[in-house]
């Protein structure tokens, strides 16, 4: 992985097949749709589910420490294994996964460049096999919220004019699309983007093979193009913190920004908070927006499609 | 003749009792036994806006009515979706053939029936009523114009 900044943290499919029996290494799929383990995983790859097994299924928060240890003591992860993550969707799953781990400290995590799909050109095996290990023991430490962003400090940071990344699709951003027609609306009153964000949908960060792009590519985009500053300070949402943390992963360890957070509250939280700042529309919006005052005339709901 | 109800019973009834890797499991099965699109869909799906837009993976669906106002349900949904194509061959088992306005007034609690909220997640299985939604719905669109009665 010639090139990037931190390429350690990114193997072929060719390293994974090599290790698949490697004990030191623990291969772990996450899928937005989880069926696709069930129907094959890389032989002995166990699953880590985004919706079961890494959030609360209480509180809207992650699983606390505790839940964590236990989650990879079952897959008999300790805390000196290297973790492979892979999976569907370009690897956003595996990588929201990836950014968990890393929010508990897990040292050693990596991703099969490329997930299931490149594996899958690659023409290698599938396995159907229930896969289990024997326990281990893990020591998981508090959660890491320097790659974490909650609510007010997305609003200070936002105030203050720094780095801001909206990874959704254009017609999110602009604020023409909260939810999809016959759809229910996963929970956001309000649609646009907060102000001052920048717009990158996060495919843009991947071949259509999986893999991702180029560093020469990536920094054209981030760098050239948006003049991102990689020693400023960013926060990168998207809708609930899922794809953010794929473009959180392509700015901290392949273009090695100093400091990136993730913002998981995401849409899902800004577009239902009172009082804060939204921009519709295809331009970032400045934190001159940011007053407290009512919100614009412009902001006011989408005609709702749905009965 | 049981009704779509019934058979949806029947069928809903497999997944009680089931762990969530077995309930996985029988959703492949069903995926696995969705039937590949006809050869005329084929030329339809070119040609007809039928793409379920707001899933990422492509999901095609046709809600159709032959003279004697029985529905037919054809699907097409992407490999990497097989939870959605699953949950598809499921509807697509109970619906075909059953009057249209019978479906237009299917019951929307398949899904808590089915125990797939604790396997999937609140956010997916939203999305599998969304589809259960537009089922009906395309049905009772039929049934409104007059083909179902």
């Amino acid at each position: 992985m010639p090139d990037y900044v931190h390429p350690e943290v990114l193997v072929s499919t060719d390293w994974v097949a090599e290790h698949l029996s490697d004990p030191q290494v623990r291969i772990v799929e996450s899928d937005e749709d989880r069926a696709l383990y069930t129907q094959g995983h890389l032989p002995g790859a166990v699953e880590i589910d985004w919706a079961v097994d890494l959030q609360c299924q209480v509180e809207r928060d992650y699983i606390d420490r505790s839940a964590f240890e236990k989650l990879c003591a079952e897959r008999g992860i300790s805390n000196d294994t290297t973790v492979v993550f892979y999976g569907d969707q370009n690897n956003w799953w595996a990588c929201y996964a990836f950014w968990v781990f890393k929010l508990y400290g897990h040292k050693d995590c990596r991703i099969m460049n490329g997930g299931r799909k490149r594996w899958d050109l690659d023409t290698r095996p599938w396995s159907s096999e229930r896969v289990s290990y024997p326990h281990a023991s893990y020591a998981a430490q508090d959660q890491d919220l320097a790659i974490r962003a909650l609510r007010d400090e997305v609003l200070k940071h936002q105030r203050a004019g720094k780095q801001l990344l909206d990874v959704r699709s254009p017609e999110e951003y602009r604020g023409e699309r909260m939810h999809m027609p016959d759809y229910p609306n996963e929970g956001a009153i309000r649609g646009g983007h907060i102000p001052g964000a920048v717009n990158v949908p996060w495919p843009m960060n991947c071949h259509d093979d999986g893999t991702f792009k180029s560093v020469k590519d990536l920094e054209k985009l981030y760098i050239k193009e948006l003049k991102m500053k990689r020693r400023s300070p960013t926060i990168a949402y998207c809708r609930i913190g899922e794809r953010s943390s794929l473009t959180w992963f392509v700015l901290t360890y392949l273009l090695g920004f100093g400091s990136v957070k993730n913002y998981d509250g995401s849409w899902l939280e800004w577009g239902n908070c009172v009082r804060v700042p939204i921009a519709k529309g295809g331009e970032p919006g400045g934190p001159s927006a940011a007053s407290a005052s009512p919100p614009p005339a412009s902001a006011s709901p989408t005609p709702a499609v749905h009965a | 003749m049981a009704s779509v109800q019934e058979r949806l019973s029947e069928l809903i009834g497999e997944f009680a009792d089931l762990d969530a890797r077995e309930k996985l499991e029988l959703l492949v099965d069903f995926a696995n036994g969705l039937p590949p699109l006809p050869a005329e869909y084929e030329a339809r799906k070119a040609v007809e806006d039928r793409r379920v837009r707001e899933c990422q993976t492509p999901v095609f669906l046709w809600m159709e009515s032959d003279g004697t106002a029985t529905a037919t349900f054809v699907a097409e949904v992407a490999p990497e979706a097989p939870t959605v194509k699953g949950f598809v061959a499921i509807l697509a088992a109970a619906v075909n053939g059953r009057p249209v306005a019978e479906v237009a007034s299917l019951s929307d609690d398949m899904l808590d029936r089915m125990g797939l909220a604790d396997v999937l997640g609140i956010l997916r299985t939203r999305g599998l009523r969304a589809i259960v939604a537009r089922v009906k719905r395309g049905f009772a669109e039929l049934a409104a114009a007059g083909t179902g009665n």
